[in-house]
């Protein structure tokens, strides 16, 4: 029997272990930990293979109501509202948890906070006592964030972009209402959320600068929620087209302003990039940990396979790449817990190198085991896979590179 | 032209508009409950106020509070008149705090009473941007 997270963060601290240091995490972030660890252990990785396997549609709410139980669904809701209080460490920690298990799992919660963060962003008791406290129920709930569309995918993620985006799902005032019409694609957790924090383009702006963030409820008339996307790797959580057909949203359900979208949607990636960054270490930690059992157990040329100078090599390069991954999560979530705006640098460039080590590390791990490392029934190929998807989603590369130098040149306040 | 043109209208206003707060049960109450201390840094008129369950200081700092707020007055004045928005003004850098951002996310709610009243009391006390 796992145990429901309850306990006040600052209550389940000893004394003078609030704040991490660079060897010990808070005794509240250690707590949340080992719950993750042993859900992932126990109850999920059991159905792992089963998830992978299944067809793309196909998600496990049994799961998803165990972590709901246990508190997952809500770390960073306050407390006030039902919520746990957990910051962005104790998050990332928790993800890190369950992606060394099943990236894909990882983000059903990962996307799920990301639909939260807007409306804890807006700082407005109203909306915020309207659905937060949703998360708080016996029955889980689960969020999602919808910006992505089929034709605009990085141009709503950079400021620069946003006048030649094209093709942009439109919001039109009417009333004490916005009536939203578009598509949106890729929309993590889409097919199963209760309601989407939705980005649309205010009608009379051109591209999308007049990007606007509404929370709309997945029930309204007009919503539809479309095909699944059959995707290679992280496939316990469902990708999926939202179509909005003449969606009608009250006036109150607008975060930021008109307007105001592009900068939601950049604190909510600052708020969050550490803790894909921590999905990532997770994804390169597990296929290290297969690895490390595999050369410990294999013989080859008379002695195991870690005793030869090669293999030895590959595994000390694999995991001072996992921990130096980690720290830099750490470090990134640690400052999104302690500042606002949360810093731009240190979650992209968390992000940037926790998803390259990722590939190196499953890409190496899987050549260590030989055929078996290709072969589904070890699990292997499936770290492979799930290391590609982080660079995909919540900043490429490229797009983390261009938040990276713009941080470096920033020549802001340093004085505060 | 600045909200503020004296630092003495800009005492007064944030004076008056953070003893409302604490004249609130809810805030007071949770303020006091959670040990909560917000110090805010403010610039052009420069001026610091410290906030927490005893009362408003004004350019006396007693101990590092649980979150440091730093924003001009001119940003202080959009805010509270309802001009800008909380999330934009953070995503801008207009506002930067440092602390627990859990306790802000707890925090940021309760300051909500006094939206309603400082456009009276700016405007009582001839703040330019309240006009």
């Amino acid at each position: 029997m796992l145990n429901t997270l309850t306990r006040h963060p600052d209550e389940a601290a000893p004394q003078g272990v609030h704040e991490p240091t660079l060897t010990q995490l808070p005794a509240h972030v250690e707590e949340l930990r080992r719950t993750a660890r042993e859900f992932a252990q126990q109850r999920l990785r059991p159905a792992v293979q089963r998830l992978d396997q299944a067809p793309a549609a196909d998600f496990d709410w049994e799961l998803v109501a165990e972590a709901h139980a246990l508190g997952l669904t809500r770390l960073v809701i306050p407390r006030q509202l039902g919520g746990l209080g957990y910051g962005e460490l104790g998050v990332a920690v928790a993800l890190e948890e369950l992606a060394a298990v099943d990236a894909g799992f990882a983000l059903i919660i990962g996307a799920t906070m990301l639909g939260q963060a807007p409306i804890l962003l807006s700082g407005d008791p109203r909306i915020q006592s309207r659905f937060l406290p949703l998360f708080a129920g016996d029955d889980p709930v689960l969020a999602c964030n919808a910006i992505t569309e089929d034709l605009a995918g990085c141009d709503l993620l950079i400021p620069d972009n946003a006048p030649h985006a094209v093709g942009v799902m439109s919001a039109r005032r009417d009333g004490d209402e916005y009536v939203l019409s578009g598509a949106k694609k890729f929309i993590t957790n889409g097919k199963v959320a209760n309601y989407a924090t939705t980005f649309a383009n205010v009608d009379g702006h051109g591209g999308a600068t007049g990007l606007t963030c509404f929370v709309v409820p997945l029930d309204s008339p007009g919503i539809t929620r479309g095909d699944v996307a059959d995707k290679m790797g992280y496939r316990s959580c469902l990708g999926t087209e939202l179509l909005f057909d003449e969606v009608r949203v009250p006036a109150e359900n607008m975060i930021g302003g008109e307007g105001g979208g592009v900068h939601i949607n950049i604190a909510q990636m600052d708020m969050a990039r550490a803790a894909v960054a921590a999905i990532s270490t997770g994804v390169a930690r597990g296929a290290l940990e297969l690895a490390i059992a595999w050369c410990g157990d294999r013989t080859q040329g008379g002695v195991k396979l870690w005793q030869h100078q090669f293999t030895a090599r590959k595994l000390a390069e694999m995991t001072a790449k996992v921990d130096a991954a980690r720290l830099l999560y750490l470090k990134a979530a640690h400052l999104a817990d302690t500042e606002v705006p949360a810093p731009a640098y240190e979650p992209a460039v968390a992000k940037l190198f926790a998803d390259r080590i990722a590939i190196e590390v499953a890409t190496e791990a899987m050549g260590l085991m030989g055929a078996r490392g290709y072969v589904r029934d070890w699990g292997m190929e499936k770290y492979v896979r799930e290391a590609l998807g982080a660079r995909i989603y919540e900043g490429t590369p490229e797009v983390l590179a261009l938040a990276i130098t713009a941080s470096m040149y920033d020549e802001g306040d340093d004085d505060f | 032209m600045p909200a503020f043109t004296t630092k003495d209208q800009a005492v007064d206003v944030f004076t008056e508009l953070f003893e409302i707060l604490l004249n609130d049960a809810t805030f007071s109450r949770i303020v006091r409950e959670e040990n909560l201390s917000a110090h805010f840094v403010h610039t052009k008129p420069d001026l610091e106020i410290f906030v927490d369950s005893d009362g408003v200081r004004i350019d006396d700092v007693p101990y590092a509070a649980a979150l440091k707020i730093k924003m001009s007055c001119d940003t202080a004045d959009s805010l509270w008149a309802g001009r800008l928005l909380m999330p934009i003004a953070v995503a801008m850098g207009k506002i930067r705090i440092k602390g627990s951002v859990a306790k802000v996310l707890e925090f940021v709610p309760l300051l909500h009473p006094a939206f309603d009243r400082y456009p009276g009391i700016a405007t009582a006390a001839g703040v330019g941007g309240a006009h």
